[in-house]
């Protein structure tokens, strides 16, 4: 796929014109081969994942999108910030691309930055219809690197995404093979004595989740350009050179944490916005998140790019070598993390009567040490004295969160309940990237009090694998109303048990790290478990927007918005109307 | 609380030595490499201007001859602190950790200097001075001058060393003529 150039006579028509780039894709049918099993899927120009798109900042590109398949299709520019009927969202931005039909995507490029794109259409981007962005920025970059690859991870399932999704309603746990056993039930009796181990129990199966819910969809192979970890993807350097990667989380449900044993990476960017760097033995990438970070091996020597999933049922994995087929030692998984009571502490919603017999005592300490197999005799000389700082008053209101007592053993990180099994750790005792170091290197707004908070509640019921904001599934829900020209305070409440990564279309995400001017912006904000977590939108693009969790089968249950921006320069106003008549799937 | 006293305290030591001590890092390489030392403006041949912008200098790199002394006027034009240093990459990845350790105790706050913490008597007259005569630490905007007396040929680097940026790239090549 090379872009065109409409040059020579365009160019002295149109001198205002700097730079246009044309560009064709094909949606098709293809073959994905993870190594582990053979799969027909959907890709772009017949293979999956899709091309690079190399597009530069100020260039004004047209992308001819040609459906080659026998049912709709769509494409969405991940991040980019372009005219909401370019956004490739059937049903809010346009209504689809039909079979046979060519449709011209054409919008300017007023960023740069790793990005990536997909279908928005059923779930054709979890069968395999997904690449990437990469936009050269207008000036230079505020770092420095000698070559650059993307690393995009997916984690390809053999079964269909519409598949999944029928499996996930019948039967929740369907994909959930980190279930607690009969035999771990009695091992932790043993442990920790009848009563707690069933007051546990009863207590999570009265929130209607399993307690090893970190991952509900397992028994994917993790890819990283379309390659399976015995396929080995491999990038090529020379000792001593600087290398950037550009990591692109394109997994329908899963959250991977990534480390390169014997290199420390740089993180220079999140989400396509430059950030303070920041350098880090291990990361964990949300799905849809981009992170780009810098590393610089030495040594002749091949390094394994190591994903694990967050839920440690499976993994990616690539190399960087000197020269091709050398490799590195490819760690072992980790054991898997399990929630504690802290990561639902934000669950108003949970049916207290079957919590009546339940110790809180012993539930807190339980997730003092973030995992639910800690031996209660160890407690025995736990010394007293240091809980006379705590305000016991505290625990009537039953605020799992602030009982964390063993907060000075495990680790801590502002964006994780207190006490959470979930808090990452870097394999090598490192350190491991959180939010709150993530820092605007030059940020795009200027800081100003917001207009007004919304808050939105991430909502879901298991059990029925129903998911929504606010109680509302997105089929019931009126859409967002913003203002144009407002800023809006998001305040996500996550009152379920998972990790849910926060999508708004067309305008940035300020998530709020704590850092007034330098907070970061980006396109995607993870909310764990049992946390509040705000974000601040300039709104100012005119139009309607999608917003929603980027898990496939989240967004599919109803954990989806849209979002209508009133208001703005005239025109657009006309546009969404007839759009909205319109109307189609998501 | 005692425990990270300690630690600033030794790191208020290591800080002041780093200029001096940097010989003994290059040990093993048998040239005793050093970046060279402080020089007399009076000396000086020529004066270069280097600016430093997020994250990086310009120019990005200079020569110089072996034994010349040089008098840098280096000008912040950033919006975040930044750091002009003139060692071996190993003095670089050293001062690194006494950088983090001033971000750590707030000493830098991305823009911002906390010039009363970087005051404070730790103790034994030691504070968290950024004073080594190899470098400058500015605030946006600031300006300062390092003379410097350059050695023989050794690997000499001009970088910052504020955390994440000399990884970035935030560095430049002093080549010998």
């Amino acid at each position: 796929m090379k872009p065109r150039f409409l040059t020579g006579l365009l160019s002295l028509l149109m001198p205002a014109m700097v730079l246009a780039g044309e560009y064709d894709l094909t949606v098709d049918r293809v073959k994905i081969d993870t190594g582990d099993f053979v799969k027909e899927g959907i890709g772009y120009n017949g293979a999956s994942p899709g091309p690079v798109m190399r597009f530069k900042e100020g260039e004004n590109v047209r992308i001819n999108v040609t459906n080659n398949l026998d049912e709709m299709t769509s494409i969405h520019w991940h991040g980019l910030i372009l005219p909401f009927d370019q956004d490739g969202v059937p049903g809010i931005s346009f209504p689809g691309i039909k079979p046979g039909e060519t449709f011209t995507y054409e919008f300017p490029i007023q960023q740069a930055g790793t990005y990536w794109f997909h279908s928005h259409s059923g779930f054709q981007e979890p069968d395999g219809a997904y690449g990437s962005i990469v936009i050269e920025p207008e000036g230079r970059e505020p770092f420095r690197y000698d070559r650059e690859y993307v690393v995009q991870l997916t984690d390809k399932h053999p079964h269909s995404g519409d598949r999944i999704m029928r499996n996930l309603k019948m039967m929740p746990d369907y994909y959930n093979r980190e279930q607690q056993t009969v035999g771990e039930f009695f091992s932790d009796v043993s442990k920790n004595g009848l009563m707690n181990t069933v007051s546990d129990r009863m207590a999570w199966g009265g929130m209607r989740m399993m307690k090893a819910d970190v991952e509900d969809l397992q028994g994917f192979t993790g890819l990283i350009n379309g390659k399976g970890p015995d396929q080995n993807w491999t990038g090529l350097f020379e000792p001593g050179e600087r290398i950037r990667l550009r990591f692109i989380n394109s997994s329908a449900m899963t959250y991977f944490d990534i480390r390169i044993p014997g290199l420390d990476m740089t993180v220079v960017q999140a989400d396509g916005n430059n950030v303070q760097p920041v350098s880090v033995d291990e990361f964990r990438i949300g799905v849809a998140e981009t992170y780009d970070v810098i590393v610089r091996p030495k040594d002749e020597q091949a390094y394994t790019i190591f994903a694990e999933s967050m839920g440690r049922s499976g993994y990616a994995r690539a190399t960087l070598a000197p020269e091709e087929g050398m490799e590195a030692a490819v760690p072992q998984l980790r054991e898997p993390a399990r929630l504690t009571m802290a990561d639902m502490s934000g669950m108003h919603g949970m049916d207290h009567g079957s919590m009546a017999g339940m110790d809180h005592g012993d539930m807190d300490m339980s997730s003092s040490e973030g995992m639910g197999g800690m031996d209660h005799s160890s407690m025995e000389g736990m010394d007293h004295s240091n809980m006379q700082g705590m305000d016991h008053s505290d625990m009537e209101g039953m605020d799992h969160g602030s009982m964390a007592m063993g907060k000075k053993e495990g680790p801590s990180d502002p964006f994780y309940a207190k006490g959470s099994g979930l808090v990452p750790t870097a394999a090598n005792g490192g350190k491991f990237l959180s939010y709150a170091d993530l820092k605007a290197q030059d940020p795009l707004y200027e800081d100003r009090e917001p207009t007004r908070e919304i808050e939105l509640r991430l909502t879901g019921n298991m059990e029925r694998y129903t998911w929504s904001i606010n109680g509302v599934k997105y089929e019931d829900a009126d859409p967002i109303r913003l203002k144009y020209g407002e800023r809006v305070r998001f305040k996500f409440v996550n009152e379920t048990m998972m990790t849910h990564p926060m999508h708004l279309h067309g305008m940035w995400s300020i998530l709020d790290v704590g850092a007034d001017q330098w907070n970061p912006i980006k396109h995607t904000v993870s909310v764990q478990p049992g946390t509040t977590v705000y974000m601040e939108t300039e709104v100012d693009e005119p139009g309607q927007w999608a917003f929603h969790c980027h898990l496939s089968y989240h967004a599919a249950a109803g954990m989806f918005r849209k979002v209508i921006v009133e208001g703005g320069p005239e025109s657009t106003q006309a546009k969404t109307d007839v759009i909205a008549k319109d109307g189609g799937e998501v | 609380m005692n425990a990270s006293k300690l630690f600033v305290a030794g790191m208020a030591l290591s800080m002041s030595a780093t200029a001096f001590a940097a010989g003994a890092h290059d040990g093993g390489h048998g040239h005793g490499a050093t970046s060279g030392e402080p020089g007399k403006a009076s000396e000086a041949s020529r004066t270069v201007t280097v600016e430093m912008y997020d994250n990086y200098y310009e120019p990005e790199e200079i020569s110089v001859k072996p034994g010349e002394t040089v008098r840098f006027v280096v000008e912040n034009k950033g919006n975040l602190v930044h750091e002009f240093n003139v060692g071996t990459p190993d003095m670089h990845e050293a001062h690194q950790e006494e950088m983090m350790m001033m971000v750590e105790h707030g000493v830098i706050q991305g823009g911002k200097l906390n010039h009363d913490m970087m005051n404070m008597d730790m103790g034994n007259g030691h504070s968290m001075k950024h004073d080594d005569p190899n470098s400058v630490l500015l605030e946006p905007g600031q300006s300062k001058e390092v003379v410097w007396k350059f050695s023989d040929k050794g690997n000499i680097e001009f970088a910052c060393n504020v955390p994440g940026h000399y990884q970035a790239g935030m560095y430049g090549e002093v080549n010998f003529e």
